[in-house]
């Protein structure tokens, strides 16, 4: 059985930026089996009041050490005892839980686009697709360099840039008042670079595919994209669907709905589904491809 | 036949007064087996419709032969796809739901949730609910036909769906009316899961009796509901939820006191139990077993701990069997 559920030691809990949290836990389990993208359920508060666990990203695992880590923000009652708890208090846990990001080998430019606290998931991303890069399908060392285009509300509120950078990724920094990097939103960013690198008129998009499979560079002789992963609030997502729907490269969301069990069982944490009905946050979630859902 | 070596794993209340008395006791041994109108179970405690899924998704957990039975989400004839996103909200000690029965439909859960289910090695109870009598009557009819199922829970007291559900569980009339259909459909037993939504709940517990009920289960959720002060709008679709957990337990409790002086059927008490001393409660009101329900989310291992919790206070008190202890507060 992969999924743990128990009390976990408290390693540290630092407050990085205003606000946001890092806390990192003692849990060989679940750093073992954990993917990026999953996260854990937990139980912030003993007593009954606030009653539900808060599903949070995972941020790290390190199978070696054993160590897991989050990074949260403090929205409310819950994440707010959260960021009270100290070294070597104990922490009630479930996880990992969650279908998460699909992380092939080889991958040379994946592009993953993150707003605000969206963005910690996508730290253990980036050192798996990194990880993962080394050696491509027939062997051969990779020249990988990922991109990453993040957004946050202000310069103040910016985290794991350093993290992304030594990840070998490039970063380009959006604020929303423009007191870092550029002003404006990550799917801006996103937008133009494609618009760059494969600049095609939209009669003939459906050519896409077939060049970014053949690996054919196109004007700008650089290497397509093969995948783009985001994670961040709702309108972040949508952008990244509708550009994913005229590029054809095969794009990964991470979606965040009100949840209860984090399991599957409740059916409370419905998203809408393209193909009809609702899909399961938790469960067939949080990340979906970005075409199977409607936002 | 007993669960006593699944003690050993969890240590819920080592440190509870009445548990460290009971090392001083004599008796080793409590029987806590019980049977409901045939279901027989090797511990009181199920899993509540709705909030199990079809049981699959804590086996990752836990064995969950472990249990005393099942009950399936909410069963409708046809596939349902459920309410629009917010479905859950959170209360003080509680949870505002409006999932609005997602469910496979009886023909899918028989095709992909039963196969599985069957081999659990545990006794699984149907939940059915239907827009109308026909469709509950149609339900059981179909679901007899399986091999293995324990029994029918007829809910009537679903408060998010547009027809049917909590509207048959609102007067001793409509509840008779679709309990009489289940109970023509099957020769299971047929469970009535109660709405709390009513004026006396003693008149729906008799009609449902009168019906046919073999037993009687509840409570469903209050209704009840949450506006979102900046939209300045309710924040359910639906306007009204069904509130459970912790915080409706007092009402749940109340409720199985009074059904348990108006009928002689066994009852099945739920409505915000978490630990074994809520259980032991609804047990000395006149529950012959509890069902767990938003407790699972909180805790998971909720369930194992009840039993583990139930065993020990008899004991401690030593009461040799659960059936003594059953509506003896009265």
């Amino acid at each position: 059985m992969s999924l743990f559920c128990g009390s976990v030691k408290i390693i540290d809990n630092v407050e990085i930026a205003p606000g946001i949290f890092r806390m990192g836990l003692e849990c060989p389990e679940a750093a073992e089996s954990a993917s990026p993208g999953q996260f854990l359920q937990i139980r912030c508060f003993e007593g009954l009041a606030p009653l539900l666990r808060r599903p949070i990203s995972i941020a790290a695992a390190d199978k070696d050490s054993g160590m897991i880590e989050i990074i949260y923000r403090v929205v409310g009652e819950g994440t707010g005892i959260l960021a009270r708890k100290t070294k070597k208090d104990m922490l009630d846990i479930m996880g990992p839980l969650g279908k998460g990001f699909p992380v092939p080998r080889g991958l040379r430019r994946p592009v993953i686009v993150g707003g605000g606290i969206g963005v910690a998931p996508l730290l253990f991303l980036a050192k798996s697709l990194k990880e993962n890069s080394s050696r491509d399908s027939y062997g051969r060392e990779s020249d990988f360099c990922g991109l990453a285009f993040v957004g946050f509300s202000s310069g103040e509120e910016v985290f794991g840039m350093q993290f992304l950078e030594d990840c070998c990724f490039n970063v380009e920094i959006c604020t929303d008042d423009g007191s870092e990097g550029h002003k404006g939103f990550p799917t801006d960013l996103l937008e133009e670079y494609l618009k760059h690198i494969m600049p095609i008129p939209a009669s003939n998009r459906e050519n896409a595919k077939s060049a970014g499979d053949s690996e054919c560079t196109s004007a700008s002789s650089a290497i397509l994209p093969e995948a783009v992963y985001a994670c961040g609030p709702e309108p972040l997502l949508k952008k990244v669907k509708q550009i994913a729907s005229m590029t054809k490269i095969p794009t990964y969301i991470s979606v965040e709905q009100r949840m209860a069990c984090g399991v599957g069982a409740c059916l409370g944490c419905a998203v809408k589904s393209s193909g009809g009905g609702y899909l399961r946050a938790c469960r067939d979630g949080p990340v979906f491809e970005a075409h199977q859902l409607i936002l | 036949m007993d669960d006593r070596f699944f003690e050993r794993e969890y240590n819920p209340y080592e440190s509870d007064a009445s548990l460290m008395e009971s090392k001083s006791r004599h008796a080793d041994f409590a029987d806590i087996s019980v049977n409901i109108c045939g279901i027989a179970m090797k511990n009181p405690v199920m899993a509540a419709s709705g909030t199990f899924g079809f049981g699959e998704e804590y086996a990752g957990l836990y064995d969950i032969s472990r249990l005393g039975a099942v009950v399936t989400k909410g069963l409708t004839l046809e596939r349902r796809c459920g309410n629009p996103p917010p479905r859950i909200y959170e209360t003080p000690a509680g949870i505002l739901n409006s999932i609005g029965l997602e469910n496979p439909g009886v023909e899918g859960f028989i095709r992909w949730e039963w196969p599985r289910l069957c081999r659990s090695g545990i006794p699984v109870i149907a939940n059915i609910d239907g827009d109308n009598a026909n469709d509950y009557y149609r339900m059981a009819r179909r679901l007899s036909e399986l091999d293995g199922l324990a029994a029918i829970e007829a809910n009537i007291s679903c408060p998010n769906v547009e027809k049917g559900g909590m509207a048959f569980g609102q007067h001793p009339e409509s509840a008779y009316e679709a309990i009489k259909a289940v109970r023509e459909g099957t020769n299971l037993p047929v469970i009535a899961k109660l709405s709390p939504n009513v004026t006396d709940i003693r008149q729906i517990a008799e009609a449902a009796v009168n019906a046919g009920a073999d037993a009687i289960s509840l409570i469903n959720t209050l209704q009840g509901m949450a506006i979102d002060i900046h939209k300045k709008k309710p924040v359910f679709h639906r306007t009204f939820a069904g509130l459970s957990g912790p915080a409706v337990k007092p009402v749940a409790l109340r409720m199985v006191w009074e059904v348990f002086e108006a009928v002689r059927v066994p009852i099945i008490g739920m409505g915000g139990i978490a630990s074994w001393q809520d259980a032991v409660e609804f047990m000395l009101a006149g529950a012959s077993a509890v069902a767990v329900g938003t407790a699972n989310f909180i805790d998971p291992f909720a369930p194992l701990k009840i039993i583990s919790g139930l065993k020990k206070y008899l004991i401690g008190q030593g009461i040799r069997a659960l059936n003594e202890i059953i509506g003896s507060a009265h």
